[in-house]
């Protein structure tokens, strides 16, 4: 089988963030001195700008914009080459990738096959602890730069402490070098999708240099992409980032503006402010979506997308394990009047939630046997409740984390309130001030409630919102899902040859979260946003990225 | 005067029968004019500084209205129940942003709740940082202000300037900047500490200019030749004549605590949450601005009131304590 020039597009993007935002990438008019620079609303990153280390869409987008992979993703969402050249398999286990040549990074480094290997290694070794490390577990030799041992402490649950194992090489088997611009990935099991991940950010190439400094690196990183820093100070920290088009970019996202600048913003409505103001120039969300098409007018954007948002309640919470936690999700999620919710509070552009994925996936299906839990039903939510409560009776609050600068609010007040009228149980709200803030406390492990997540998908299959998510240390399993039948579903999937084969086993699998609940689906977003009257030609993707390398300027 | 053992005036004792002039043939001293200017007449209590300013206050209607909305304010606070009988997190969607209804005078917010129960219910937080706050800055402000002014020297010197740094902080912004940091564990108890410690030195400030103010004064000059022990003096002669500034600064600075406090829950930092109180409510109606103004104005209106109540005492209260104004 080879996969040669377009590929479908794959991206992950981790979506705990209905905060949509715009990214875009460098498209055609070359440096254009008269062409300006357009300013667009964003969160802080949480971690400094390393592709390996960058699983949420505050940090992803600026990414997006200063680095090329292998592959990018066009409005459609389907993949064509970008850095590569060629990526050809003939049995989706052994891959060969040709790159294009004379490319460089800002600092002069070149872009070959040691940039990929070097930043793939780096990503996938357990000794560098990168959030993204679960996206090459594809590669063959993961296991081998993942090793752990016990530490001969014992954590606070009594389990043995596992550390990393210092003597492990830090190099994937599976990657080997042929020339300057040509290396092979091995996988360790078949892949027809691999090429539709690798426009995604965890696989962009590295400098040379970045390995002397990674710290600095992050900061201001040399980088390959349609834009580059403006300077090295352009990052001021929760204020703003400024980027300028690459003149030495030659790939296909050549930017049709000057340079973007992602400013950074605690909430919506301070964004939105600066749009009618004409301060800022594209929204990637609004804060009152009865009035935003007004205030806009064509300027306004409403379109369905590919972002499922949910709220995750792990098993390690109390009163949330075995067999009590699995009736009192189902409780939970009968309780949501999912209906009226996305009808009042968001104006219709929400559509209540049928499954795990988006409606927008191919073979998404609104009939997967058990989704009737994700139905409003007043008595089978009492009487669910009630066995849980004969196992360990409830106490407590039941609270939903999330982050303050996303306009989340006003949902959670309507999801809590719907729990607590159905349920009686006392609900409240647990704000965290910034995105950083509540990442990283899910990514820490030590939030103590349940908390909001979601998930923007980047490459259009039910895989790419089923693995990451639940699959068995998956990169954004923030509950710690593990079912043995359930990632062997997926396994399977992944071997069909078409999707429509395939999507019968996530179907299948998605039959085994809806019972377990690891996360209480709600709705389907569609992107809502806006631009200013002084940029043109913003078109939002259907994954809710606008492609700001098209942007032009008036 | 207020009273003070100094500042007696001596009594002059007299029997009630003195006054009848069938007992002299002269006129007596009693009888002449001067003795009748001089005349203490024994069957009122004695005049002091504060009965003199309950008087001409309880004339006053600026006086009355803002006591009676203070009183008021202080019961809804107090008992919440007696005002609304709607369980303030009880909101059905249906409700969303519906007009007013028999039992619901000020109808629904977005999410459906009774607005006039959760403007009810946020009277309690609001009020409890304004007091708490305010009292923690009379205690420390005073405190500070009465031994910076009293001693003086190295004391007076060390004390104003440490005021003066903490007075060059907004206290506004050094409340977001540790609110911040303390998020989640900050409580009705964060946010009163909070606003203490950085709003002290005005009241520092007022009371050294007071305690200043009197400690020339004779009567403290003879209770330190009576042997009157320094702490003593201050706490006994001193303090309660300085009293009046601190009071009128206090009864004001209230209102601007709750506006403050209002001001913090607004932003996310003040109180948590599920205290919903008024600033956090204002906060919560203005994503509904757009469409549904009313929303907001309802527990603006509330904040409006309770702070021009506080602040019309304050006034009132200035006024009738004022030496100046007083005939």
């Amino acid at each position: 089988m080879a996969v040669v020039g377009a590929l479908a597009a794959a991206a992950l993007a981790l979506g705990a963030c209905s905060n949509n935002s715009d990214g875009g990438d460098g498209g055609d008019a070359g440096k254009d001195a008269s062409a300006g620079i357009i300013k667009v609303n964003r969160t802080e990153p949480q971690n400094p700008l390393i592709s390996t280390n960058t699983n949420e869409v505050g940090g992803g987008w600026i990414l997006d914009m200063i680095f090329s992979g292998l592959a990018y993703y066009t409005a459609d969402g389907s993949t064509e080459l970008d850095v590569a050249e060629s990526i050809e398999s003939e049995d989706t286990i052994n891959w060969t990738i040709k790159l294009k040549p004379d490319q460089k990074f800002t600092n002069g480094d070149p872009v070959d096959a040691d940039s990929f290997i070097n930043a793939w290694n780096y990503g996938a070794s357990v000794m560098n602890d990168q959030l993204q490390n679960s996206f090459f577990v594809e590669i063959k030799g993961y296991e081998d730069v993942n090793k752990m041992i016990d530490s001969g402490e014992k954590n606070e649950d009594g389990t043995a402490k596992l550390i990393p194992d210092p003597d492990q090489g830090q190099e994937l088997s599976g990657l080997v070098k042929v020339d300057d611009l040509t290396f092979t990935v091995e996988l360790s099991n078949p892949d027809p999708d691999f090429t539709l991940r690798l426009g995604y950010s965890a696989y962009y190439p590295m400098p040379i240099s970045a390995f002397d400094d990674m710290e600095a690196f992050g900061q201001a990183p040399a980088s390959n992409g349609p834009y580059k820093l403006a300077s090295d100070d352009a990052w001021e920290h929760n204020v703003k980032i400024d980027l300028v088009a690459n003149p030495d970019y030659t790939g296909p996202r050549k930017a049709q503006n000057g340079g973007i600048t992602f400013v950074f913003y605690e909430t919506v409505e301070a964004a939105y402010q600066d749009l009618l103001s004409g301060q800022l120039d594209i929204v990637d969300s609004v804060p009152d979506f009865k009035t935003f098409e007004q205030d806009l007018g064509e300027r306004a954007v409403n379109q369905a997308s590919a972002t499922f948002q949910a709220f995750t309640v792990p098993d390690r919470l109390a009163h949330f394990g075995g067999e009590e936690g699995k009736l009192r999700r189902q409780a939970i999620s009968m309780a949501i009047d999912r209906a009226a919710i996305t009808e009042t509070i968001f104006s219709g552009t929400r559509t209540p939630a049928k499954d795990f994925t988006s409606p927008v996936m191919p073979g998404y299906s609104d009939s997967i046997p058990g989704n009737e839990v994700l139905e409003y039903n007043e008595a089978k939510a009492k009487e669910l409740w009630a066995q849980a409560d004969a196992i360990s009776p409830w106490e407590g609050t039941f609270q939903i984390a999330y982050n303050a600068d996303g306009g989340h609010a006003d949902w959670v007040e309507a999801v809590l309130n719907s729990i607590h009228n159905t349920l009686g149980v006392e609900t409240a709200p647990a704000p965290y001030p910034t995105f950083q803030e509540s990442r990283t406390a899910i990514t820490d492990r030590t939030i103590q409630t349940p908390f909001r997540s979601g998930w923007q998908a980047d490459y259009p299959s039910l895989y790419n919102y089923l693995q990451p998510l639940y699959g068995t240390g998956g990169g954004a399993n923030d509950a710690d899902y593990s079912n043995k039948t359930f990632d062997d579903l997926l396994v399977q999937g992944l071997a069909q040859a078409t999707p429509a084969e395939a999507a019968k086993y996530y179907n299948q699998a998605q039959e085994l979260v809806l019972e377990d609940l690891p996360a209480i689906p709600l709705w389907y977003a569609n992107v809502t946003a806006g631009y200013s009257e002084n940029v043109g030609n913003v078109i939002f993707g259907w994954n809710q990225v606008p492609l700001l390398y098209q942007v032009t300027t008036k | 005067m207020p009273e003070t053992p100094a500042a007696q005036p001596d009594r002059r004792r007299r029997a009630a029968g003195a006054h009848s002039p069938a007992t002299h043939f002269f006129a007596g001293p009693d009888e002449v004019e001067l003795a009748e200017v001089d005349l203490l007449d024994e069957s009122t209590p004695p005049a002091s500084l504060w009965k003199d300013a309950w008087i001409k206050l309880r004339r006053r209607p600026l006086f009355l209205v803002s006591a009676g909305l203070i009183v008021l304010i202080l019961a809804v606070a107090l008992f919440p129940g007696l005002f609304s009988k709607a369980d303030m997190n009880t909101c059905y969607l249906a409700d969303s942003l519906k007009g007013p209804a028999p039992g619901h005078p000020f109808g629904f917010d977005l999410q459906g709740c009774d607005i006039y129960a959760r403007v009810i219910h946020g009277a309690r937080p609001s009020v409890l940082v304004g007091v708490l706050a305010m009292l923690s800055v009379l205690v420390l402000g005073g405190a500070i202000g009465a031994i910076a002014g009293y001693y003086g020297k190295w004391a007076d010197a060390i004390l104003s300037r440490v005021g003066d740094i903490f007075f060059a902080i907004p206290t506004v912004l050094a409340a977001i900047v540790f609110l911040q940091s303390m998020r989640d564990r900050a409580g009705v108890m964060g946010v009163v500490v909070v606003l203490a410690a950085f709003g002290w030195p005005q009241m520092a400030r007022i009371t050294r200019s007071a305690v200043l103010a009197v400690r020339g004064a004779d009567f403290v000059t003879a209770a330190r030749a009576l042997g009157v022990s320094r702490t003593k003096i201050l706490l006994r002669h001193v303090m309660p004549n300085a009293a009046s500034p601190m009071i009128v600064t206090a009864t004001v600075s209230l209102g601007t605590y709750i506006v403050a406090e209002a001001t913090l829950s607004f932003l996310g930092l003040g109180l948590p949450i599920t205290m919903r109180s008024w600033g956090w409510q204002i906060g919560a109606a203005k994503d509904v601005l757009r469409h549904s103004p009313e929303v907001l104005l309802w527990p603006a209106g509330a904040l409006a009131i309770t702070v021009l109540a506080f602040i019309m005492l304050g006034d009132a209260v200035k006024d009738a304590l004022d030496p100046k104004a007083r005939r």
